[in-house]
């Protein structure tokens, strides 16, 4: 057991943070709903950041970490997908890579584009295509998910298939989608701890409200743990512990989302206040791979069956 | 115990929803996700509330001397449900009729009266409530913005935030404050929204086009005839005026509805088979109707004539509780209703997360019931 960073992993951290930012704020009188840059995606695929668990001494773990950090970003960027799935299926697939559940159409798909791949993982195992514009479906413009999100109208009558098993890329996915939630939680915990200690009603900063205090802490210890349960995930590649990290970090989005807009108060129904850009991100999240109750039975069936 | 509507509440239940598909228009559902705050919702509101007016369903549940039709709370609460569940068709104005017609009468000059209950009752009218300031949410009683007498005006400096309908509204029940004592310093004001000075701007969010505000008073002069009741009567009408609006809205109604229509979304799909999703979609259905007896547990008092206290509290927050198990189940299993495949889905979930913040926050009423349900002694301040 060793939980303390490698030297190479605190290096690449602080690349990625200086790397990032510029991206690292809102932009002034930025009120849109969804907020992604061209320019960090680029940066990122030039420095390599995306491609970290293919060397062999950094691996998973580095890439987990290099998602969580990234999502705390306010900017969206397809890293998750790209970090950590991408490698188990085929490194060369061009991005941003797009993961549709085989049989969910009906649902937004997050990054869908243009050239984008979109790997459909499900019953007959896994596929891909390069989507083309007349597959697309945007999605209504006041969208609230903070992600660019479209619709799928049909599959292509031709799928590139993998070999690899579904179940492995599940396992990926769920790594992935931990590991994203993870920077999520943090960053929107970061922002309500701000806010919360500098705003006053009754003389004294609402944070010392003790009705607050104690559901704050409480998300404290769920961003934390969403945390080392992704880690732990990325460092077994164990289907359970991707399973358990998965359901964990649904769970925790969707207390902490509720929380934090409510100690937000009003400010928190706003888009002046970033925090919708981490909890409507979250809130998509929640609803990958079926949601809580299928992350738990997933779980169970690998600890038990 | 009597769990069932009577007769005459079945008809007249019966008579708002023949009413409703008679006069909306049958792309309602893709115009109701406009808020019921935005221009085209306040623009069909003006048409739709003069036809209710019409028809009586404007206001039958004021007193014959105000002219309405003497019907009791449970008739007010069934035409509260079925205009929310159809998605506010009267806008703003269903402030009016719940609480600025009954506090005009009670508290209004004749002049205030001739003036601004008229178009009220022809549904003519939009009010905004200017209440919250940047600095005074929760704790309202620190509210700032002046009135200063002077030359036989009132001068008013001051923010305003979160006002919903101030963009479009006619006139603004502001609160101000006149002197120093916490509570008792601060006064009503009936200021149209066109007196100079007054500036609105709109707060982008998270919950459509045109609900919240900032609106800034620099130098407003108002004769002293807008001054509504006394000095220092504000807190005294508020409560009064929360009497009559101590419910709020019906959103357990709304909140019931949008989880039947994902269920059935979900049935369509052939997603709602598994027991992950059942079980979660029965949980709901058990707050929102856990909700609605709850909300008519506080109805029951008011026929009864009794006073109303924190069981309000306790009501909101099980409204607040079942609004956000709905919130969450949409997103969860049906998230495509966010981003454009289910117009009646995003506009609930729209209206259903500020339910614990409007008119009051979830954790404030928490702290009523702790005090004044359980009598818990107070935190020290
Ligand atoms: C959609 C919408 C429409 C609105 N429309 C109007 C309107 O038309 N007119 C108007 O005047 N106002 C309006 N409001 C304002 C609303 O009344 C306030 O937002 C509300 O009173 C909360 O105040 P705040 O936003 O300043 O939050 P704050 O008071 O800053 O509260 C932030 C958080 O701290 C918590 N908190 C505060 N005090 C305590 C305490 N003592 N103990 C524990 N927790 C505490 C709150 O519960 C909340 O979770 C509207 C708000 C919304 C969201």
């Amino acid at each position: 057991m060793k939980l303390s960073l490698s030297e190479d992993q605190s290096q690449i951290l602080d690349f990625v943070d200086t790397l990032t930012k510029p991206f690292a704020s809102v932009p002034m009188h930025d009120v849109s709903l969804a907020l992604s840059s061209d320019a960090l995606d680029a940066e990122l695929v030039e420095g390599g950041f995306l491609d970290v668990m293919a060397e062999e001494e950094l691996g998973p773990v580095t890439a987990a970490l290099v998602v969580e950090r990234l999502a705390r970003l306010p900017f969206a960027v397809e890293a998750a997908a790209s970090a950590l799935v991408r490698h188990a299926v085929d490194p060369e697939l061009p991005r941003p890579l797009c993961l549709v559940e085989e049989g969910r159409l009906r649902k937004p798909v997050r990054f869908l584009k243009e050239g984008a791949t979109v790997l459909v993982v499900g019953a007959s195992g896994v596929r891909s295509f390069t989507a083309s514009a007349e597959m697309i479906r945007p999605a209504q413009e006041d969208t609230l998910y903070a992600y660019p999100v479209a619709f799928l109208t049909e599959l292509p009558d031709a799928l590139t298939s993998h070999d690899v098993e579904a179940a492995e890329i599940l396992r990926c996915w769920r790594l992935a989608l931990a590991a994203e939630a993870s920077g999520l939680l943090a960053a929107a915990l970061q922002s309500v701890v701000t806010y919360t200690s500098e705003r006053k009603q009754f003389g004294r900063p609402l944070a010392t409200f003790q009705g607050l205090r104690h559901r704050l802490a409480e998300d404290q210890v769920m961003t934390n743990s969403v945390y080392w349960l992704a880690m732990r995930a990325a460092g077994t590649g164990d289907q359970g512990d991707a399973a358990l990290a998965a359901l964990h970090a649904q769970e925790a989005a969707k207390r902490v989302c509720y929380d934090y807009h409510q100690f937000l108060g009003g400010m928190g129904m706003t888009l002046e206040h970033p925090l919708h850009l981490w909890t409507y991100r979250l809130k998509l999240l929640t609803a990958e791979l079926g949601g809580r109750g299928a992350q738990a039975l997933a779980a169970a069936d690998a600890l038990w069956e | 115990m009597e769990f069932d509507w009577t007769e005459d509440q079945q008809a007249f239940r019966q008579t708002i929803r023949d009413f409703l598909g008679a006069n909306l228009p049958d792309d309602w559902e893709n115009f109701s996700e406009h808020g019921p705050a935005s221009p085209a919702l306040t623009a069909f509101a003006r048409e739709f509330c003069v036809k209710l007016a019409e028809a009586g369903l404007l206001f039958p549940h004021w007193p014959r001397e105000m002219g309405g039709e003497g019907l009791g709370p449970w008739e007010q609460q069934i035409l509260s449900e079925e205009m929310w569940i159809a998605g506010e068709p009267r806008g703003g104005q269903y402030m009016n009729v719940n609480w600025i017609g009954p506090t005009l009468e009670r508290y209004g000059s004749d002049e205030q009266k001739a003036r601004y209950l008229a178009p009220i009752t022809r549904g003519e009218s939009l009010w905004c409530q200017g209440f919250s300031e940047p600095d005074a949410g929760s704790d309202l009683a620190s509210l700032r913005t002046r009135a200063v007498f002077t030359e036989g005006n009132y001068v008013i400096n001051g923010q305003k935030i979160w006002t919903s309908y101030a963009g479009l509204a006619d006139t603004c029940f502001l609160l101000t404050r006149t002197s120093d004592d916490r509570k008792k310093g601060i006064t009503i004001f009936l200021v149209p929204m066109d007196t100079p000075g007054i500036t609105v701007r709109q707060i982008p969010s998270l919950i459509g086009e045109g609900d919240i505000h900032e609106v800034f008073f620099d130098d407003v002069t108002v004769p002293e005839s807008a001054r509504f009741g006394d000095e220092g009567q504000a807190w005294e009408i508020i409560a009064y005026s929360l009497r009559n609006e101590r419910l709020g809205i019906p959103r357990f109604v709304l909140a019931r509805a949008a989880l039947d229509r994902a269920v059935a979304m979900l049935k369509q799909a052939g997603d709602f088979g598994g027991e992950a999703v059942r079980i979660e979609a029965a949980r709901c259905a058990a707050l929102c109707e856990a909700a609605g007896t709850a909300n008519y547990a506080v109805v029951q008092k008011r026929v009864d004539g009794l006073s109303i206290g924190a069981e309000s509290s306790s009501a909101r927050y099980a409204t607040v509780m079942a609004e956000r198990a709905v919130c969450e189940f949409v997103v969860e299993f049906v998230p495509e209703a966010l981003a454009g495949a289910a117009p009646y889905l995003k506009m609930h979930h729209q209206r259903g997360i500020v339910a614990g913040v409007a008119a009051g926050s979830a954790e404030i009423q928490l702290n009523i019931i702790a005090s004044e349900v359980l009598e818990l002694p107070r935190e020290p301040r």
